[in-house]
């Protein structure tokens, strides 16, 4: 090797690896510890057991929620994808200072507080809020409408208008990536507009889609924020469960081996990303 | 490629539809700063600046303001030095290092804030590390390592071994070889990452809910405030925000078209 390979050799690993374990590894391992314990009365009891994971995956309660939450949060990550999608093409196809103002537009609204954002859903959302006013002075309705006032149609809504810029900046950064060439080429070849999207555009564009439903989907499972402000006394979600074994029903070890569920499905769901994710035709980009 | 007038249309009608349901919370949240409300829904269309005056007497939350920026300032700075750190160990020794390290800076990351922050949470407890602005401080590093790390790491893999090999073959120092040959070439990434990391600390929220002892943020004040009805004067620290944060995008564009001819 030449010098290079010595370049900051002395104690570094050591070090490197010191830093990690104590920020990242060690608590992580420790969530997955706690998932084996155990409570007695208001003591953790440190006997490994796979007793919360027997009573997460027998109570019917528990499990219902949890495929309602899988389910909610998948739906979000489509819908939100395919609002994004042509958000994204129509950026990319833009130019100079109104493709700058867009972006702009887009991305600023994330610097604004999230909670923010959140609580001023609910005063556009609920029975007398703004969207119901709006919908019975303009006659669409006779009578203010209960379907989105917190409920999980709430939780839907809100997260998808929240996550479409994480959505559509992957699409737009993998949509930068396709030479104008391509469709040129194809365009050339007598393909039409449409076909040519659908054979050439869509499938280079894979790696953004992927990263749009994994990025979406995990966002909206781990919120308990969202579901706790506008899903209502009903709108129950896997999150909002695993936050109050960490209050209220203050039990910890329980609440660490939902965590370690919910961890596992976002495993699941980015391997399934790496594979939505790879272009057809073999040859990475 | 050039489209059809009808595709360009439909695809002009879907962003702005989205903008208006991007825009009317944030439209909702400048209009509670200047007009009154309650419960969220406003009463009266008479403007006044009110709120801004009772801004400057809100002690708790100007402290919780400044609290947020204190804990952020100091997490960019640990995340960014750390990151930079790590980058240069990965991209120098490659391989299996290389790929241990971005995996371990990758977990808290692309894990869920909600679990990141539990992960903390119980093993400040094992250690016997009480709740505070410390601990708080600490995820919002575990959580912005990866956005610096990333950045930092893409800057060293273009800049290449040539520089470095050469100013070793010259002579200089590791030291001196960070300093006059790396850090200069880095210098436009750190400041973008730092800047990206600041953002995401700022309004960090789930994290910090799980961490956070007496002491609150800004984002954990906001979320207090949701039970009983946030006051105009925080509408009207959001609405200075997002003023600034406008203004400081605007004359971005505006640089950037300047140094493009």
């Amino acid at each position: 090797m030449t010098r290079l390979a010595k370049f900051g050799r002395p104690a570094s690993s050591v070090l490197i690896y010191a830093v990690l374990s104590a920020l990242i590894i060690l608590p992580f391992l420790s969530f997955l510890a706690m998932s084996f314990f155990s409570m007695d009365g208001v003591t953790i009891n440190r006997t490994p057991t796979m007793l919360n994971f027997y009573r997460a995956v027998t109570d019917p309660v528990m499990m219902t929620v949890f495929w309602r939450t899988v389910l909610l949060c998948g739906a979000i990550a489509l819908v939100t994808t395919l609002i994004a999608y042509p958000v994204a093409v129509f950026i990319d196809g833009l130019q100079g200072v109104a493709r700058y103002v867009m972006l702009t537009a887009i991305t600023a609204p994330l610097i604004l507080s999230y909670v923010m954002k959140i609580y001023a859903f609910r005063s556009i959302l609920g029975g007398n809020g703004i969207l119901n006013r709006m919908l019975l002075a303009t006659g669409i309705l006779d009578a203010p409408s209960n379907f989105f006032v917190f409920n999980l149609n709430a939780v839907f809504l809100v997260l998808v208008v929240l996550l479409a810029p994480f959505a559509i900046l992957p699409i737009l950064l993998s949509l930068e990536k396709i030479p104008a060439s391509l469709s040129e080429a194809a365009a050339d070849l007598s393909a039409s507009r449409w076909t040519a999207f659908r054979t050439v555009t869509l499938p280079l564009s894979r790696p953004g889609i992927a990263t749009a439903l994994s990025f979406t989907f995990i966002m909206s499972i781990g919120d308990f924020v969202t579901p706790q402000m506008v899903g209502g006394p009903n709108g129950f979600t896997f999150g909002r469960i695993i936050y109050s074994q960490f209050g209220l029903a203050f039990n910890w070890p329980f609440g660490a081996a939902l965590g370690v569920l919910m961890a596992a499905v976002i495993v699941i769901v980015l391997a399934m990303a790496m594979r939505l994710g790879r272009v057809p035709g073999g040859a990475a980009r | 490629m050039t489209r059809s007038l009808s595709a360009q249309a439909g695809l002009a009608l879907i962003t702005a539809l989205l903008l208006i349901a991007i825009y009317g919370p944030i439209g909702v949240t400048v209009a509670g700063a200047f007009l009154p409300m309650k419960g969220g829904i406003i009463q009266s269309f008479t403007p006044s600046l009110a709120a801004f005056e009772k801004l400057s007497t809100d002690a708790g939350l100007i402290r919780s303001l400044v609290v947020t920026l204190a804990v952020g300032v100091v997490a960019t700075m640990i995340a960014v030095m750390l990151a930079t750190a790590l980058a240069l160990f990965s991209t120098e020794r490659g391989g299996t290092h290389a790929r241990v390290v971005t995996l371990i800076v990758f977990l808290p990351f692309v894990m869920p804030p909600m679990v990141t922050g539990l992960s903390l949470l119980i093993f400040f407890r094992d250690v016997g590390i009480d709740r505070s602005l410390l601990t708080v401080t600490i995820g919002h590093v575990a959580i912005i390592l990866a956005i610096a790390y990333r950045g930092i790491a893409v800057r060293l893999t273009d800049l290449g071994r040539s520089q470095i090999e050469a100013s070793l073959d010259l002579g200089a120092s590791r030291w001196q070889t960070f300093h006059r040959v790396i850090l200069p070439n880095i210098t436009g990434s750190l400041a973008a990452s730092a800047l990206l990391c600041f953002a995401l600390s700022f309004d960090e929220t789930l994290v910090t809910l799980l961490l956070t002892g007496t002491e609150s943020t800004f984002p954990i004040k906001l979320w207090g405030m949701t039970r009983l009805g946030i006051t105009p004067a925080a509408n009207a620290i959001l609405a200075i925000l997002l003023a600034l944060t406008l203004a400081g995008s605007a004359l971005a564009i505006g640089l950037r078209r300047r140094s493009q001819p």
